[in-house]
């Protein structure tokens, strides 16, 4: 017994063993003290940049999650409460009801209600928003440009590598601190960005 | 006897239940894929009888009946839609649940069933044939992907890298070989052969990049420079192409000539003169004039050393008398230029000279005395190998092309302009590069290898002094008495982004847009119009030319007014005034636009939406001129001095 | 752009706030990196102190409910691999301490006591673990050849991920897709294939996929302290020979006559002129591969979409043209941009090569020299230390006390 713990050969292999052992961990504090400089301390989450976005309608097909945890917003501050709204009728809409033939909305998540002559306000029921774009774009087009896509954070897991970020053409995701998750295109954005 | 037989039995139940389970488990499978398949068929939200019966209600709208099914239907595809999602959700569960009751039956059973090890039969594998086994199919794996990988090379070889360089340096700025409409085949070849002998060559056909990753610097045979080349240096007035854009990196914000702080040099230049430095690799190059005394010099860009001076006098043709020039522009205002191999130069009583950049003289020549009442000032522009003249004087315009190698003229083409004191710019606008010119009352187009007219568009008036801006296929033109006008010349621009408009309808047709006056189109060239996007006339310029970049247009007026304008639509964004006279022109570097003042303050501020002025370093000295640009350095040429600012 | 002009209303209406609901609180990623680390260390002090089956098993459950189904899988160590290559190549990129945590703490727990964390910490190897009813033996041919899977695994995903294309491990990771409950059909049916075959193939995504295992494998083989099969000596009493399902048991090896020195000898200077003469063919073959690698690529797709000429009438403009035309951006930009990542790529390409054939010669010199030994041990390298060759062993501590 004494013999094999004095033998050379074995004292030889132990030591370079912890050689290769100290110089591991070595290797691993290195990469982990180079990422410390770039770390920060909070998490990140994923971001839609409605300003980039061109409501292409891959949000509400490839998100991993069904339904997309991708959704329209509505920007309140924004909207003109117009009676003819761009985000929810259909271009070619005679009278203006909420009949199924004009809504933009194929899964009629949009909800119009009368306030005052002429103003209407239109609310976004989630749970049936399936993040298509399809009242972006119309909002966009005609209109003050108040509906906008974003994450739903509530509902995004928050992969690692998002699946609509790799597939977005207009490159409008990007990894943002978990403190300001939402982005706001347009006038008054300032006011909702920094609401809580 | 029961104790013994119960965990048998409860095995076997167990043993049961998973199997159950398990095939409930996989009928749940095929009932989910089965429903998958479907939802993929036939999307019930974009289903294709919702959409033609609504462009039927469309054409008659009166028709209750038809908005009624409209809306059953509409109803069902949104209940199945959802339906179909909580489907596969609820199937996705049970299958879910069903599977972990297997999991869980099975590995109780297995818990309960404890079974004693055994000691295996002598095996007759060999431990050193197994090790030899292991170590072939390792080879094998290792053979076959190395195969496989070089098949699939060899079939899918593309050479993507090099097309994208070549293509870069097409639509960069200034053209290269690939651009254009002619030459294509030839200058491929050119670069194929070129690539190939090259020491970085790893094998025929591979793309040039050597491992260390060095830009691809194939210089061409032919003898003019890469695009790579003039953008790294800065080889014309207002940097590559003439346009105000400068490619160097790192330039720096902040000095104090007076002081000395962040100035690396200051040289005095024996003959006063208006030109701009060039810059090629190490050396600077400028003119210096007096009435009687004409000289180059280089100046050497590390220590502030003048190199070498070159007079210039008894020029063949050179007139006895000397020109009439006013004080503001002086005996050597145009700036000179380089194609790398040779420097070029050209003064007010028409004298034209080119050396070597070593100060020897290869070949000069007098264009004659160019009628102009205050003094010639268009600076110099290469095309690859040729020396691009303007020559609008008095009663005969002109542009024309010599052969750097040897003053031949290559190609001359007469306008029916006024006097211009603007520049020519050279730009590859995506479809082909063009030689553009601005003279009253015209802005025109070329073909700078053959001089052959591609169109024009009367925009401008007055005498011309400010050359044009092109960015992302718009070009723009302003003077003092006539307006600021951008012309977009690409016509394979889609919707104007912010215009809303789309192509040839929405926007105005420029006035006499088409080729009149007998010179003929290029052959071939599609029959193109310019189009005039927007005009303004609040705010014009006389000297200083324009900047533009794909989103902005910067403009400076001679008593010191900044504007900057939407590129596309031009809205204003912001107006400064920055107090002083501004003759020199704004250059933009990294993102943030330099003007000069005449006090010799150079003004910096961010080329964005927003004003927002960095910094405002002072020379210490006047100037008129236009800074050139290098790697962390910026020459600029005062009144008495050349300053290199840098460490 | 503002068309309709705000409106004023008379009616007393309320405008309602726009909901902007938070992500996941922060601390809570914290408790997983300390439910991460006790975790890890209670397993192993299970599998070296305690060695008990049961308990690594059912420490494995718990983690694959942690860690797989309540946190449904993300962020893993497998694919924290990708965010710090990122973070090392890209200065723009930030990467969250927990992610840097998630990667480095595993690897320390491995350099000290062996894969631990593969015995009961990661869900990919618990979900595996609990579907593996009847695991066969391989044989040596299909063990050489999928084991090099990993390698290429890892290759690839850190050129990826340093090229900034793609997390080439997240997208193909299998068993996420059954943590949320949600994932693509191809995804499902991977997920199902390595299931049941999991079920006669004992962990065939962490033996032949994982791409962290190879850095485990690495770390592992100098770990300080790594499970045996005997608690105290070994008797070679043979009958743990086919306890271990993952072929990861290093059998005696005969040492009836010792090799001659010549042919050591030999060998050496075969493995010397071997090994580098691979490294150099992989990087030469990869390298020819780089273009089609980089083809992966968004940045590249876009400039090769813009340099041919458009396509026949009748084919609609795709979106990434139609964005592109709308972000001001000059074309030669795109082409740069493409360009300068193709250059990555070649270079990317070279080191992978180079790497890859590093690993084939290493693995050959490995099979090529004879280390003798008498007792069974587990393979400090693959080994997952799941403690199921602790039951076979007969020895007891006390017997051998003198």
């Amino acid at each position: 017994m004494d013999k094999q713990e004095n033998d050379p050969k074995i004292n030889r292999r132990r030591f370079l063993a912890t050689g290769a052992r100290a110089s591991v961990l070595v290797g691993i504090g290195g990469v982990a003290a180079l990422l410390a400089k770039k770390t920060i301390a909070g998490q990140t989450v994923w971001q839609l940049d409605p300003a980039k976005c061109i409501q292409c309608g891959r949000c509400a097909t490839n998100c991993v999650l069904t339904p997309s945890a991708v959704k329209c917003v509505h920007v309140y501050a924004m909207c003109g409460y117009c009676d003819l709204c761009g985000g929810y009728f259909k271009p070619e809409t005679k009278t203006l009801t909420t009949g199924a033939e004009n809504q933009l909305c194929p899964t009629n998540a949009i909800k119009r209600k009368f306030i005052e002559d002429p103003f209407f306000e239109y609310t976004i029921d989630e749970p049936l928003c399936i993040g298509c774009g399809k009242c972006v774009k119309g909002c966009g087009a005609f209109g003050n440009g108040s509906l906008q896509l974003q994450i739903r954070h509530n509902i995004c897991v928050h992969c690692n590598e998002c699946s609509i970020a790799r597939n977005c053409p207009a490159d409008a995701f990007s990894r943002v601190p978990a403190s300001q998750p939402y982005l706001f295109k347009g006038f008054g954005q300032e006011e909702e960005n920094t609401k809580k | 006897m029961t104790n013994q037989a119960s965990p048998a039995s409860t095995r076997r139940l167990l043993q049961t239940i998973a199997a159950a389970s398990a095939v409930f488990a996989a009928i749940l499978c095929v009932l989910i894929i089965v429903n998958y398949i479907q939802l993929k068929r036939a999307d019930p939200l974009n289903s294709k009888a919702l959409t033609t019966l609504v462009e039927r209600m469309h054409a008659n709208p009166g028709d209750e009946m038809l908005r009624q099914e409209i809306r059953e239907l509409d109803l069902l595809a949104r209940k199945a839609f959802f339906t179909n999602q909580w489907q596969v959700r609820m199937g996705g569960y049970l299958l879910f649940l069903s599977l972990l009751v297997v999991v869980i039956c099975y590995k109780a059973a297995e818990l309960m069933q404890k079974t004693i090890p055994e000691i295996p039969a002598e095996g007759n594998e060999d431990f050193w044939h197994l090790r030899k086994v292991n170590r072939l199919w390792v080879i094998y794996t290792g053979i076959s992907i190395v195969v496989i990988s070089l098949l699939v090379v060899f079939l899918t070889h593309r050479e993507l890298g090099k097309t994208l360089e070549l293509a870069v340096r097409d639509s960069a700025g200034i053209e290269n070989g690939s651009g254009g409409d002619m030459d294509t085949p030839d200058d491929q070849k050119t670069m194929a052969s070129a690539a190939g002998t090259g020491p970085d060559s790893l094998a025929p056909g591979a793309a040039t990049d050597s491992i260390s990753g060095s830009n691809t610097d194939v210089k061409n045979p032919d003898g003019y420079p890469t695009i790579q080349e003039i953008n790294d240096n800065f080889t014309a007035f207002r940097g590559p192409g003439g346009i105000g854009i400068a490619y160097q990196k790192n330039i720096p914000t902040n000095w104090d000539g007076k002081s000395g702080k962040n100035v690396k040099w200051k040289t005095a230049i024996p003959l006063p003169g208006y030109n701009s430095p060039i810059i090629w690799k190490e050396r600077i190059f400028l003119t210096g004039a007096s009435e009687t005394k004409r000289e180059v010099y280089c100046i050497d860009l590390n220590s502030g050393k003048i190199s070498w001076r070159k007079s210039v006098e008894k020029i063949p043709g050179s007139p006895s008398q000397e020109p009439k020039v006013i004080r503001e522009t002086g005996f050597s205002a145009p700036t000179m230029t380089t194609d790398g191999r040779r420097v070029y130069a050209i003064f007010a009583n028409g004298d034209l000279i080119a050396l070597d950049l070593d100060g020897n003289e290869i070949w000069s020549k007098n264009l004659g005395i160019p009628q102009n009442h205050y003094g010639h000032s268009s600076s110099l522009i290469m095309y690859r190998d040729l020396l691009i003249i303007q020559y609008d004087q008095r009663g005969s315009g002109s542009v024309m092309a010599l052969a750097g190698k040897t003053g031949e003229v290559v190609w001359k083409t007469s306008r029916s302009v006024k006097v211009s004191w603007a520049s020519p710019v050279i730009v590859n606008t995506g479809k082909r590069t063009e030689l553009m010119l601005a003279a009253d009352p015209i802005v025109a187009s070329y073909n700078p290898a053959n001089g052959k007219e591609l169109w024009r568009m009367a925009c401008i008036e007055g005498e011309v002094g400010p050359s044009l801006a092109y960015a992302d296929g718009v070009v723009y033109s302003v003077n003092d008495f006539s307006k600021l006008s951008a012309i977009r010349i690409r016509e394979d621009i889609g919707e104007i982004p912010g215009t809303g408009d789309n192509t040839m309808d929405g926007a105005k047709p420029g006035t006499g847009a088409n080729k009149v006056d007998g010179t003929k189109t290029e052959a071939g060239a599609p029959n193109f119009q310019p189009v005039l996007l927007w005009e303004d006339s609040d705010y014009l310029s006389d000297i200083p030319s324009p900047l533009a970049t794909p989103k902005y247009l910067f403009l400076v007026t001679s008593y010191g007014a900044v504007v900057c304008y939407d590129a596309k639509t031009g809205t204003k964004y912001w107006e400064e005034e920055l107090g002083t006279s501004t003759f020199g022109s704004p250059m933009l570097a990294e993102g943030k636009v330099f003007q000069m003042d005449k006090n010799g303050v150079m003004h910096i501020f961010r080329a964005d939406k927003e004003f927002s002025l960095i910094s405002a370093p002072p020379l210490g000295e006047g100037s008129s001129c236009t800074p050139a640009f290098a790697d962390g350095r910026i020459i600029i040429r005062g009144d008495k001095h050349l300053f290199c600012i840098g460490k | 752009m503002q068309r309709f002009p705000k409106p004023e209303f008379e009616s007393g209406y309320q405008q309602p706030d726009t909901l902007q609901p938070g992500a996941r609180a922060g601390l809570l990623a914290i408790m997983d990196v300390v439910v991460l680390t006790i975790t890890l260390a209670f397993i192993t002090w299970l599998v070296l102190k305690k060695r008990s089956r049961l308990g690594v098993f059912l420490t494995s459950v718990f983690s694959l409910a942690y860690f797989g189904f309540y946190r449904e899988g993300c962020v893993c160590s497998i694919g924290a691999i990708q965010n710090v290559t990122l973070a090392l190549f890209d200065n723009s990129y930030v990467i969250p301490l927990t992610v840097i945590a998630f990667f480095v703490i595993p690897l320390i727990f491995t350099l000290f006591f062996g894969r631990t964390f593969c015995a009961g910490v990661c869900p990919f190897g618990a979900i595996q673990d609990l579907v593996s009813f009847k695991p066969q033996k391989l044989g040596t041919r299909l063990n050489a050849v999928l084991g090099l899977i990993p390698y290429l695994y890892l290759g690839l995903a850190v050129l990826y991920a340093a090229t900034e294309t793609d997390f080439i491990i997240c997208r193909y990771d299998p068993f996420v897709g059954i943590f949320r409950f949600d994932a693509s059909f191809g995804m499902f049916l991977f997920a199902g294939i390595l299931l049941v075959s999991g079920i006669f193939i004992a962990r065939p995504y962490c033996r032949f996929l994982c791409p962290y295992g190879v850095l485990l494998n690495w770390i592992s083989r100098f770990s300080w302290r790594h499970i045996t099969i005997t608690p105290a000596k070994c008797i070679q009493c043979r009958l743990c020979e086919n306890s271990c399902p993952y072929d990861a048991i290093d059998m005696p090896v005969p040492g009836k006559n010792p090799e001659e020195r010549s042919i050591t000898l030999r060998k050496l200077i075969l493995i010397c002129i071997l090994v580098p003469f691979f490294a150099i063919l992989g990087g030469f073959t990869a390298s020819r591969l780089h273009e089609t690698l980089a083809g992966v690529n968004g940045k590249v797709q876009l400039a090769r979409a813009l340099l041919e000429p458009a396509s026949e009438t009748g084919v609609p403009e795709t979106f990434e043209i139609t964005a592109f035309k709308s972000s001001g951006k000059p074309v030669s930009q795109v082409y740069y941009e493409a360009s300068v990542i193709i250059r990555q790529f070649y270079i990317g390409s070279w080191i992978l090569g180079c790497f890859l054939g590093l690993v084939f010669g290493i693995i050959l010199a490995r099979r090529l020299i004879i280390t003798y030994q008498a007792d069974y041990t587990p393979n400090k390298g693959t080994c997952f230390s799941c403690t199921r060759c602790v039951d076979y062993c007969p020895v007891t501590p006390e017997e051998i006390k003198p």
